[in-house]
């Protein structure tokens, strides 16, 4: 049976900043070993390494805030492409900032899916 | 150099980039200056805070346009935008946080690489903090790049207009400049053990006559 994408995105999406913003830690589930993320520039592959990355930012709370999401089915294995634009808001700053993310996923074995690539970037000039 | 959106004056201004890691003390230090606080614009485009800061000197104002990051340091190094026509820099670090003084080379990298010779102030925030972790000695990146170092404490005000006086010596190109008035500052929030502080500044002084580490590279372990 074939699922609805955009709701497979949407669900993705607010799964992915609810674990991010409540247990970082978490979202190792969500990355493989092939899994690449590109945050800030800084390009880091694997999900050790990933999930290092995203739990030693210097910063604990945190709130995402999403404003869009779009997403297109990707290639003959299946994958998915989904971009979001949304704020961040830190504990402690006065004004949130602005973010797009966009994550390719790919489906596993089990009918679920995997980030395979991750692109991070803070939206200011 | 101000907003567009935020009032221009007669007398000398300067941009004024604020840089160092997430948690350093940059925002607390220059809310401390309560008129700046008042006429602060936020520009979301940039994501910069401008705070306008005036000091009175024997030549007149001088008013100081400080650029705060809303935090956007906490993921990665700042963009070309948050530096540009900058005129003067103070670079902060967490005396009680090596790795803040680790980052200070990379910090004064990013910024040189797009504002050539300016003038640049190290400071070492929160020195009233009894357990520091970056003792005055150990700081020698100063000295390596004919910075000025100043040890601080936000929440005291303690040292708050030496960094401003210094820059403001070196834009006007006089060395005899001198603030005539005190600018209002918000009521010191700790009080700093100054005894204590006076030890920190003769081991400061004391070391700057000591030859610099060997090693060339930067590093603080």
């Amino acid at each position: 049976s074939q699922m609805d994408p955009d709701a497979v995105s949407k669900a993705f999406v607010e799964h992915y900043y609810s674990t991010f913003d409540t247990n970082r830690v978490g979202l190792a589930g969500l990355y493989q070993e092939a899994s690449m993320l590109t945050f800030e520039g800084q390009k880091i592959q694997g999900v050790q390494s990933i999930v290092a990355k995203l739990t030693s930012l210097p910063f604990q709370q945190c709130k995402h805030h999403i404003s869009t999401v779009d997403c297109q089915p990707s290639g003959p294995a299946s994958g998915m492409l989904v971009f979001v634009s949304g704020n961040l808001q830190l504990a402690g700053e006065e004004h949130a900032l602005k973010f797009s993310q966009m994550f390719h996923l790919m489906p596993t074995p089990q009918g679920s899916f995997y980030v395979f690539n991750d692109i991070f970037r803070l939206n200011y000039a | 150099m101000a907003l567009p959106n935020q009032q221009t004056v007669d007398y000398p201004s300067f941009k004024l980039v604020i840089v160092g890691d997430g948690g350093t003390g940059k925002t607390t230090f220059v809310k401390r200056h309560l008129t700046g606080e008042f006429e602060k614009k936020y520009e979301p485009t940039i994501g910069v805070e401008v705070h306008p800061l005036d000091f009175f000197t024997n030549c007149g104002k001088i008013r100081f346009y400080c650029w705060d990051t809303a935090g956007q340091e906490k993921f990665g190094g700042l963009r070309d935008g948050y530096y540009i026509h900058g005129q003067c820099a103070i670079i902060m670090f967490d005396v009680t946080a090596r790795l803040t003084y680790k980052n200070v080379p990379t910090w004064h990298r990013d910024l040189c690489r797009v504002c050539e010779n300016i003038p640049i102030v190290l400071c070492g925030n929160k020195v009233d903090v009894k357990n520091r972790q970056v003792k005055a000695k150990q700081v020698t990146f100063h000295r390596k790049k004919n910075l000025q170092y100043y040890e601080i404490s936000a929440k005291s005000n303690y040292n708050f207009e030496k960094p401003f006086l210094y820059l403001a010596r070196k834009l006007a190109g006089d060395a005899n400049l001198h603030f005539v008035e005190s600018p209002a500052l918000a009521p010191p929030e700790v009080q700093i053990d100054l005894a204590a502080q006076q030890q920190h500044e003769a081991e400061l002084a004391a070391a700057a006559s000591q030859p610099l580490p060997d090693d060339d590279d930067d590093t603080f372990e």
